[in-house]
């Protein structure tokens, strides 16, 4: 992470290490001897004060105390060059000739002459400075020791003391940690309470009121269990679960960074997401249709279109298109792949690994570029490239995989008209001669007018037709994905991560620790990436981590809290797991009921620890402040997509259709996005109707709304969100129009239907709040009505009233809680 | 909460007074992340302006005079000499251009870092780059960093605000990445000439508050039956706020108010400095209001042609509006504790390019500070003659990030975020004070 620096600052400085550093030959050992002996303290003593790269500043940009520092010199050029002692400057500067260093004085004959016969010999120099690379000192074995690279291990049934509180084993392993400090669990939360938790946990909405008639009414054994049957069972269940996992997922539609393009494909991979929590795809399968669905039997074209789609998870990263050393470029959106993998489905922090040793966790930087080599094979279809020659042209259709769209849909999913079609082609043709034969283009129009500047000409002429090849819709038939690579090969280690100090080639793998010694099964061949091996040794029984992590995001979903805290983080800077034998239970639970998501869900939502009261206790609290023992259930506020999605529900504009594609489609695509007239994306928060999950998410772009409250920054991994309380908060929904239409909406709808005052408050309540008002709130919500009604510049009719008394709703603490 | 006490909290425009009492105990046991907190030690500048120079302007003709590559670009025909003279200006005598007349009256108070350098030579990773430290991942803002190490003195306006922020890299410039959302910097624009949902377009105050009293009656029951989370506390608390903010917010972003003299100092009745100008003026009142990091933006210093011709123009946009500038904060006692820095991405080369044009030199170029904790009327480091690359005294841009944090008060070592894992910093590993400048 913080190890880019060396490269580029010696890449700024306009210098390049030589090649030396893999040609030549190493000294012998006598001539290092005379090194050690004769010159190094020569320099040490005369020279470093002002010529090392410790020095304060480096006179001349000067340094030697390393070889490529004297190798490379400084602003006047090398100080030695091997074997030419007559023209060496170093050796011009201790004899006085011209410059005269050391200025304090000439150095004795006796030590010119060891420093010209050093130079004679060809200035052998071990010094590597910046390229010294150590053998790793991590000891992996006893790093498996650590808690989370043991396998889980089933817990004992917890022995309780109130047996009668609860008879589920995730109950009792809570419960028992609470009576061995003198905690008791709190009552449970009303009817009411639970079921809009449960609403907004499982499907991100809250309960309609008819939803709460009917379960207040059932008196049923198995009341609870319908509403959690009845919510897994629902399509919004994907939309709210799949919007978690896209955060983890750092999903987004544009690229972000330097040169912000479009990704317009990305909905392929948000629906494939929305989906598989839907169909309640096995976790495993989830993942290794992420990292390698290209590589894995498909039965249908459907299936592998699916799998296809899937791998957009890798090619969703977030790169910097203008990148001026395609090296750096092709190792950071390997790093990026790293990362997004190691932390979505390990909970490691593989990525610290990339220049040293991981500091904290036993990962050597081996293990970084075994896995560099995995990812290196490995070829991102996002539609963009990096740096392309007329520097307009980053989005690129045919950097995109293609998927099989049924007969018919092919059809209508390209451009009919075969007219179209011919510009299209036609278009498409101007671009490619414009780019290409580049130079004897600029030549000719150096040619024909003396004072123009071929180079902008040409730009001006490709962004022209780019333009006009926004005019027409995107071919359907494309998907963001990944590829085997056309050069399968492991990768070297890069010392200190610069791509210019190449160390030993380390063969293809994953991170040591996690699996045992020896592990034989997932041997990668050679004209193989390994991509499908690392999915089948992540999504194995035995990998300490990958039940774990996943089963502790679900914990968090449903208690505002992970067992293990820092999610994304299973590593020795993490957090460690409060309830670490829970965490084993359910990841065992996870594993034995084939992965499922829905399954783990239910199990909690149905937990007595799940269904108590957020209510305060003095006594407990005392005891432990932070309920990190769970004696009552956490509050926890809504996320953004709860806020604004229940805002339209209650207006009555909540449209549940998927839509088609995304918005992202009709982006222009031949810009950096917002420079550029129309370039810059609307806010599709407050004019889309469809759920949040399918409003696009732009990076550098996201909607005020979002960055008001808390969406994750969509550039990295972020499994568990921050929740804040800021001004701008209240007054997004004191103030904007957004709130305000939605308020006017929602009376709209009130005062169409029949009733009296008391009764509309009564429903505004339940409809907002999910709960019945009191007496009290009727009567101060109809003084409130009337007070508005009675207020210049209040309301001016009866729908505006009601439309302020809504907004209230809205802006109340309550309603930004989901109970 | 007792009907009849509740119909005096809001129906009967008591509400407020009422309200304050409980906002008082409230805060007691909630803590807005926007409150003030103790710097590291005690600080040199209470506060930040920035005057971001998008595009690079060229150090040659503004602020780095160098007669050494005057001499050497007479000989060398690859090399442009500096096209504009340089005069001492000041008690101190230190060099300023002839484009500058207004600033050079104030040279005094300028402290001239001559050796800046930085790690790429392309406007948005450089842009990103001089705003985050990094331009490989995404990172927290300097201003965001700063107010997540301070706080910020008015509660009733946002901590960092950024005036007309530039396009290259957008959000990402005053984002705040993994820190929390109350830290990040809030866009405004001065032809909007308002920040977001600072007023309802609907209501009036008076009318609002009756609302607002509603929700926080709400509220207050809410806490009440929660056993006074302080959580919800602080949304209780976030309503006054947003109800002073909107009261305090559109005053101070008017300028109104300000006399003709002052307008005048500014240049804002001349069409060449008004935009910049306004800014200025703006950042003062900011300033002033207890804003503790402003930024302002200038662009269009991108001369990689008609270098003459286009510096004079922008140069002559800002002299006058930045010497208003300082001149103001002194005569107001606030130059003392303001802390202000001008610069772009990079610089400009030596050579030349396109006839009388410069290109982007990230290896030397000048930034300069006043105000808050720096020696006036000095110059710091230098570059070389004819390649231009920084070599004596030397401040990369994590230093110039690691200064100011020393100026704020705070240790850029000890200022850190755990976030993935590790603690981050805003210099990441790297930064050292300029100590050398620090009055």
């Amino acid at each position: 992470m913080f190890m880019r620096s060396l490269w580029t600052v010696s890449l700024a400085a306009g210098l390049c290490l030589p090649l030396w550093a893999q040609t030549e030959e190493k000294p012998s050992a006598e001539a290092l001897e005379f090194f050690e002996a004769k010159i190094r303290p020569v320099l040490a003593k005369n020279c470093y004060q002002c010529h090392s790269s410790s020095s304060k500043f480096v006179l001349g940009g000067l340094s030697l105390d390393t070889r490529p520092g004297i190798r490379r010199g400084g602003n006047s050029g090398p100080a030695v060059l091997p074997g030419k002692v007559e023209e060496s400057p170093l050796i011009k500067a201790v004899r006085h000739e011209g410059r005269k260093m050391p200025p304090s004085g000439k150095l004795p004959d006796a030590v010119i002459a060891d420093l010209e016969k050093w130079v004679r010999m060809g200035a052998p120099d071990p010094r590597e400075g910046s390229v010294v690379w150590t053998e790793s000192k991590i000891d992996i074995e006893k790093g498996r020791q650590y808690w989370a690279f043991q396998p889980p291990v089933k817990p004992p049934a917890p022995k309780v003391k109130n047996v009668k509180w609860s008879a589920q084993p995730l109950d009792r392993l809570l419960l028992a940690r609470m009576e061995a400090k003198g905690l008791r669990p709190l009552m449970d939360a009303g009817r009411a309470t639970w079921l809009r938790r449960v609403s907004y946990d499982i499907t991100g909405l809250p309960p309609t009121p008819a939803e709460m008639d009917a379960f207040v009414k059932d008196r049923s054994r198995t009341a609870y269990e319908k509403v959690v049957d009845r919510l897994l069972a629902s399509e919004r269940y994907g939309e709210r679960w799949g919007r978690h996992w896209m955060d983890v997922a750092r999903y987004a539609e544009s690229v972000g960074r330097g040169r912000n393009y479009v990704t317009p494909y990305a909905w392929r991979y948000r629906d494939y997401v929305i989906d598989s929590f839907n169909q309640d795809k096995p976790y495993t399968q989830f993942l290794m249709e992420q990292l390698a669905g290209d590589l894995m039997p498909a039965a249908s074209d459907a299936k592998r279109n699916e799998q296809l789609v899937a791998t957009g998870f890798l090619a969703m990263g977030s790169h910097d298109l203008i990148e001026v050393n395609p090296a750096i470029f092709q190792m950071d959106v390997v790093d990026e792949m790293i990362n997004v993998t190691s932390r979505s489905f390990m909970g490691l922090t593989v990525g610290c690994a990339r220049c040293h040793d991981h500091k904290f966790d036993p990962i050597p930087t081996s293990d970084y570029y075994a896995m560099a080599g995995i990812f290196r094979s490995t070829e991102i279809l996002s539609g963009l490239q990096r740096r392309p020659r007329d520097n307009v042209s980053y989005f690129n259709a045919s950097l995109l995989a293609r998927i099989s769209l049924p007969a018919g849909q092919e059809k209508t999913a390209w451009l009919t008209d075969p007219e179209k079609i011919r510009e299209w082609e036609d278009l498409n043709r101007r671009i490619e001669a414009a780019r290409s034969g580049r130079f004897a283009r600029m030549a000719q129009l150096k040619k024909n007018n003396p004072q123009a500047r071929p180079q902008q000409l040409i730009r001006q002429e490709v962004t022209r037709l780019l333009q006009e090849l926004d005019r027409f819709p995107l071919p359907k038939d494309l998907a963001m994905a990944v590829r085997e690579h056309q050069r399968i090969a492991d990768c070297e280690i890069h010392v200190k991560g610069d791509v210019r100090q190449l160390g030993k080639t380390v063969p293809r793998g994953f991170v040591q620790v996690a699996g045992k010694a020896n592990e034989s099964g997932f041997e990668i061949s050679p004209g193989q990436s390994g991509r499908l091996q690392l999915a089948q040794w992540l999504a194995r029984r035995e990998n300490p981590l990958t039940a774990r992590v996943m089963a502790n995001r679900v914990w968090l979903h449903m208690f505002g809290k992970g067992i293990v805290p820092t999610v994304d983080n299973f590593g020795a800077m993490g957090e460690k797991p409060t309830h670490p034998e829970l965490l084993d239970y359910l990841a065992i639970r996870f594993m034995d009921q084939g992965w499922s998501v829905k399954k783990l869900i239910r199990e909690i939502a149905l937990s007595r620890a799940y269904r108590l009261t957020t209510a305060h206790d003095a006594r407990n609290a005392l005891i432990d402040p932070d309920n990190n023992l769970y004696w009552r259930q956490n509050r926890q506020r809504l996320e953004v997509e709860a806020l604004r999605d229940s805002l339209l529900m209650v207006a009555g504009k909540l449209d549940t259709a998927r839509p088609a594609e995304s918005p992202a489609m009709t982006f222009k695509r031949g810009f950096d996005l917002g420079r550029g007239i129309g370039t810059r994306p609307a806010d599709y928060s407050v004019t889309m109707n469809h759920r949040s999950v399918y409003v696009p998410v732009v990076r550098n772009f996201l909607p005020a709304m979002y960055e008001t409250f808390d969406f994750p920054e969509p550039s990295e991994t972020k499994g568990r969100r921050e929740t804040t309380t800021v001004p701008t908060q209240a007054l997004f929904l004191v103030n904007s129009p957004f709130v305000i239409d939605l308020s006017k909406s929602a009376a709209d709808q009130l005062l169409s239907n029949a009733g009296d005052g008391a009764g509309r408050v009564r429903t505004a309540y339940r409809q907002v709040l999910g709960r019945e008002a009191t007496q009290q709130e009727v009567e101060q919500s109809l003084t409130f009505v009337d007070a508005m009604l009675s207020t210049k510049a209040g309301a001016h009719d009866e729908k505006t009233a009601w439309a302020r008394l809504y907004q209230a709703l809205f802006a109340s603490a309550e309603f930004r809680y989901k109970g | 909460m007792e009907r009849r006490e509740f119909l005096k909290t809001w129906g009967c425009g008591f509400g407020y007074t009422a309200f304050a009492g409980m906002a008082a105990q409230a805060a007691s046991a909630y803590k807005s992340p926007l409150a003030p907190k103790a710097p590291h030690f005690p600080a040199k500048a209470k506060r930040v302006i920035w005057m971001f120079m998008q595009g690079a302007p060229s150090q040659h003709e503004t602020f780095d005079h160098n007669p050494e590559f005057a001499s050497a670009a007479a000989k060398n025909s690859d090399l442009i000499p500096p096209l504009f003279k340089f005069q001492p200006a000041g008690q101190s005598g230190v060099a300023i251009s002839e484009l500058f007349p207004h600033i050079a009256k104030v040279a005094d108070e300028l402290c001239i870092l001559n050796a800046m350098h930085a790690d790429s030579p392309a406007h948005p990773q450089a842009t990103i780059q001089m705003h985050t430290g990094s331009f490989n991942f995404v990172r927290p803002s300097v201003g965001a960093w700063t107010v997540y190490g301070l706080g910020t003195e008015n509660q009733d306006m946002p901590g960092f605000i950024t005036v007309n922020p530039n396009g290259l890299g957008g959000a990402q410039n005053y984002g705040c990445a993994f820190l929390p959302a109350a830290y990040q910097g809030t866009p405004y624009q001065t032809r909007t000439g308002k920040l977001p949902n600072i007023s309802n377009p609907e209501l009036a105050t008076d009318a609002q508050r009756k609302q607002i009293d509603l929700i926080q009656s709400l509220n207050k029951g809410y806490s009440a039956r929660s056993g006074q989370d302080s959580e919800i506390e602080g949304i209780i608390e976030s309503y006054e706020l947003a109800f002073r903010m909107q009261a305090s917010v559109p005053g101070v972003l008017n300028l109104k108010n300000e006399s003709e003299a002052t307008r005048k100092l500014y240049g804002l009745e001349n069409a060449a400095t008004r935009d910049f100008g306004l800014q200025c003026l703006l950042a003062r009142r900011l300033a002033e209001a207890g804003v503790r990091f402003i930024e302002i933006s200038h662009g269009n210093w991108d001369h990689h042609n008609n270098l003459k011709q286009r510096i004079t123009q922008t140069s002559r946009e800002i002299d006058q509006p930045i010497g208003a500038l300082i001149t103001d904060l002194k005569q107001r006692g606030m130059l003392n504790d303001t802390l202000l820095i001008w610069g772009g991405e990079f610089g400009r080369t030596t050579n030349g390019q396109n006839g009388d044009g410069r290109n982007h030199n990230n290896r030397g170029f000048t930034t300069w500070m006043a105000g808050g904790g720096v020696k006036g009327g000095m110059r710091y480091g230098a570059c070389e003659a004819v390649n231009g690359s920084a070599v004596a005294g030397k401040v990369h841009l994590h230093d110039l990030h690691a200064t100011i944090l020393h100026l704020l008060g705070m240790d850029h070592t000890r200022l850190t975020y755990r976030y993935g894992g590790r603690d981050f910093r805003l210099t990441d590993v790297h930064g050292t004070v300029v100590k050398d400048i620090l009055a």
